[in-house]
């Protein structure tokens, strides 16, 4: 298997949102004369939850960007086929060229994480900073996490990794490319 | 293309961490943290960008036409803002009244150029924050003679195995104090440090917290002191330390003082159980190292007893310049520029010292004018002319409704009590809406300045040089640049030098640098230590070179031990309003700055925060009928507001939580959503100075309001 992948640490994640705005600049995704609160494209986004009722209560953090699917929906869901997942770094993509703008992947995809460029009229969405991995670099992300959160590798290497460390991988979250993991309670 | 990153300083925040900006073809793309200095730039920081290029920037000086409020400008240049403002003050110094001009800004260095002028011509600063931590400082100097510098956190990066971390009030994930401290508590922690936070509300940093302490607001005075009797009368102190380091006598009078603070009684005012007051207080007391974050406490006004209360805790378990425990910063040794302007003698002229009210700040001791007694002060008559630069006192001053009535009140003739008000700004503001100038700022991308502020979480060692990135709009000059100006104009002998990067270059020859070559060197000079138990070598900054638990200056205040109740403000007004309204902060907004409330990135729901719900507990909701989502009635002695509920888990049952800094009515963005401003509901500390720490400087923020469906 061929695949790169995030590792998201549930333990350090505070949920600051520093690679949201750290993604949308280096992604254009920001007009930043125009844009307003609430209509801004992401290729990630922060989610919690919470158990426990006051005063003992734990919250805890992680972020959520394109899962890069084994078997992804949104492939199934293009008539045109425009979006491929790469046999060499298992990266699911939206080849622009190709996209009809039918959002039909949108639609499809369990985790929300398709964006609609009404302008160009075509879908757009994480595709792991596929400029950057490809000359060596990390996507912006995991390079700007402010706990150093998010790793960023092989994901067979990364589980390797986090197995060495002794983490828990919560294999609930982590269904698809992207790891969530923890230390063991 | 040409693209490059240049090594500059965020100013997203009074943090001013250390970032990289990529410029590609002029244009400013992306921050990153430097990773010459820690490596961490916030969310606020990476949206910086969208700041530089709102296009509701200032970009010349605009007139004041209307009244003051209406908002209503036109066009000036430059030289005729700058005749009318040189003109009015040299008129107010020819009075004799020089004493009555103050500046509002953030220094971004002791000898910023903005408080040279103002030492040099007569007049104050304040430091554009109504709720600083001036007692936190004050505490520091008294104790321990300490550097008076700013929040001064412990360096997490030094905490042991087995520390303990104590967040008191304090959102220190929020990065207030740099962008590196979320991710060196975390490490401290996989090192096996203790973090707990006390703090009446479950924040981010209590989420990652091994212990959270959900204690009574203006509660933490009893607790440490509470746990500092248990680790006395138990022998459990820093017997070392305490023999070594604490003046004479002065263990002594602390163990009398102490007799009847037991955690049973300290536990009755903080709500705080006994067993865990003790629990606490022997975690500490076998702890290697304890640091205490703090800011001034949880929302005290009595913050000088909190200060003091805290640095007996530190002092009688030796954590003080310790590894993991309060560090004391050291000054840059940079050179003078000469002749060096005295400044004011602020103990008389102040404008605390000089109206009716001058009694009562007998014994005031911070080193600068409480900014949160502006709007009496001008009511006075002791204020004539204020400045802002960087800060937006018509909604961040508590009691904003009586900063707005004192700006636009008139004496008999007709004319403005406030004879000039100046706004200095890079967008506009609530408070540029009340200016009669105001002028267009440059962003941090846009200037040069010298850092060298010892509340850095470098702990002082060091300068940093903020170098323009990119092109400023339009007419933009820096403040610093037109206070030089007016500074030639007025005080020419103190501004021989040509400009700002002159007077940068004769600092920086203490150094051996220059700001070309600082430039060259990437902008940072750091020797990199943080430096430990420096006592050792000559004692500390007291008098007696030891730590000084009693404080016998204040003897006639009945201050010379920490008083242990809770402020006044939360016993007033507690039948007609019961609960306490807490002013929290969180990671994506500082104050009510335009920087980050103007910006779409920070106020989006998934990039930052777009409105301020109440915070009200379950519990409490449903013991009121209030359903999620409510709209409510918010009315406190001062004010009241509409707002719309958050249930959560997250806040203690008898307190209800705004995010501070919402509610304004100017900005493409800012205005968006159902934010309000808590400082409708908070009363004007001038007018309730009897609830006001009038020796620590310090004002109080929270509220007893009541909440109605």
């Amino acid at each position: 298997m061929k695949q790169l992948s995030l590792a998201i640490d549930l333990d350090r994640c505070i949920g600051c949102k520093t690679c949201v705005a750290a993604c949308r600049n280096f992604h254009g995704l920001i007009d930043h004369a125009s844009s307003l609160p609430g209509l801004i494209p992401y290729y990630l986004r922060v989610e919690s939850d919470r158990q426990g009722t006051y005063p003992d209560i734990a919250i805890r953090s992680w972020v959520m960007p394109c899962q890069h699917c084994k078997n992804a929906a949104c492939i199934k869901a293009c008539k045109a086929e425009a979006i491929t997942k790469d046999t060499e770094t298992g990266i699911v993509r939206i080849l622009a060229d190709k996209c009809t703008g039918s959002r039909d992947c949108i639609e499809a995809c369990p985790y929300g994480v398709i964006q609609f460029d009404a302008a160009t009229n075509k879908a757009h969405k994480c595709d792991l900073c596929w400029d950057r991995v490809h000359v060596g670099e990390k996507p912006v992300c995991a390079e700007v996490c402010l706990t150093d959160a998010i790793r960023f590798g092989e994901k067979e290497m990364l589980k390797m990794e986090l197995e060495a460390e002794g983490k828990e991988i919560v294999k609930k979250m982590s269904a698809q490319s992207v790891i969530y993991f923890r230390n063991p309670a | 293309m040409e693209s490059k990153w240049i090594p500059t300083m965020c100013y997203q925040c009074k943090a001013e961490c250390a970032i990289l900006a990529r410029v590609e073809d002029g244009v400013l793309k992306e921050i990153r943290g430097n990773p010459k200095a820690r490596g961490k730039a916030c969310v606020k920081g990476m949206a910086g960008v969208s700041l530089e290029y709102s296009p509701e920037r200032l970009t010349h000086p605009l007139k004041r036409i209307g009244k003051r409020g209406e908002g209503k400008f036109e066009p000036c240049s430059w030289d005729e803002a700058m005749h009318a403002i040189a003109g009015k003050l040299s008129d107010l110094r020819e009075r004799g009244e020089a004493h009555k001009l103050t500046a509002s800004f953030f220094p971004h260095s002791i000898t910023d150029p903005k408080w040279r002028f103002l030492n040099a011509y007569g007049g104050f600063i304040n430091t554009a924050l109504p709720h600083c931590d001036s007692a936190k400082i004050v505490a520091c100097i008294k104790a321990m003679g300490g550097v008076p510098n700013h929040h001064i956190p412990p360096n997490f990066a030094s905490v042991p195995q087995g520390g303990v971390i104590i967040l008191a009030g304090r959102h220190a994930m929020g990065c207030l104090d740099d962008a590196a401290v979320p991710h060196d508590i975390l490490n401290a922690k996989d090192r096996g440090a203790i973090l707990v936070v006390i703090d009446p509300l479950f924040t981010a940093d209590a989420a990652k917290a091994d212990w959270w302490i959900p204690i009574k607001p203006s509660g933490d005075t009893a607790l440490f002191t509470g746990m500092t009797h248990h680790i006395v009368v138990n022998g459990l102190y820093n017997k070392g330390f305490v023999e070594n380091w604490i003046r004479e006598g002065d263990f002594e009078k602390l163990r009398d003082y102490l007799a009847d603070k037991t955690p049973e009684a300290m536990s009755k005012i903080c709500d705080v159980p006994a067993q865990d007051i003790v629990k606490l207080a022997e975690m500490c007391a076998a702890a290697p190292s304890v640091g205490v974050d703090s800011f001034k406490g949880i929302m005290l006004g009595q913050a000088l007893d909190f200060g003091h209360a805290w640095t007996n805790f530190l002092a009688v378990t030796g954590n003080i310049d310790n590894p993991g425990g309060q560090p004391l910063p050291d000054l840059t040794p940079l050179s003078p520029v000469l002749p060096a302007p005295s400044g004011p003698n602020l103990a008389e002229k102040g404008w605390h010292r000089t109206g009716p009210d001058k009694g009562k700040f007998g014994k005031y001791s911070f080193i600068m004018e409480p900014t949160w007694y502006e709007a009496q002060a001008i009511k006075n008559g002791d204020l004539k002319v204020l400045i802002t630069a960087e800060c937006n006192p018509a909604l961040t001053e508590m009691g904003q409704e009586e900063w707005r009535k004192a700006v636009t009140m008139m004496d008999d003739k007709g004319q403005y009590q406030l004879e000039m008000l100046v706004s200095y700004e890079i967008m506009p503001s609530e408070t540029s809406k009340y200016a009669d100038y105001v002028l267009p700022d440059k962003s941090y991308f846009e200037r040069w300045e010298l850092l060298y502020m010892p509340w850095w979480y470098n702990f002082g060692h060091g300068v940093a040089l903020r170098q323009p990135v990119v092109e400023a709009p339009g007419e933009c000059r820096h403040s610093n640049e037109v206070f030089i100006d007016l500074g030639k104009r007025l005080c020419p002998e103190y501004f021989a030098f040509k400009n700002d990067l002159e007077y940068y270059d004769i600092q920086l020859a203490g150094l051996g640098l220059s700001v070309g070559k600082l430039q060259e060197m990437g902008g940072l000079w750091s020797p990199g230590t943080t430096g430990f138990r420096k006592y050792e070598q000559g004692g500390f900054g007291t008098p007696s070179k030891k730590v000084h638990l009693y404080w016998e200056d204040l003897e006639a205040v009945n201050q010379t031990m920490p008083r242990v109740g809770l402020a006044p403000e939360y016993e007033a007004d507690a039948g007609e309003f019961p609960y306490i309204l807490i002013s929290y902060r969180t990671i994506f907004h500082q104050g009510s700055g335009q920087w980050t409330h103007n910006n779409p990135q920070l106020r989006d729901p998934i990039g930052g925060l777009m409105e301020n719900p109440l915070l009200i507990n379950t519990a409490t909701a449903k013991k009121l009928g209030i359903e999620d989502g409510a709209l409510v009635t918010l009315r406190s002695r001062t004010g009241k507001l509409k707002v719309r509920t958050k249930c959560t888990e997250r806040i203690r049952p008898d307190c209800l939580g705004l995010h501070h800094g919402f509610g304004a009515t100017i900005g493409r963005v800012a205005v968006l959503g159902e934010g309000v401003s808590d400082n409708v509901l908070i009363p004007d500390s001038g007018m309730t100075l009897d609830w006001q720490d009038l020796v620590g400087g310090e004002s109080h923020v929270s509220t007893r309001v009541t909440v109605e469906r």
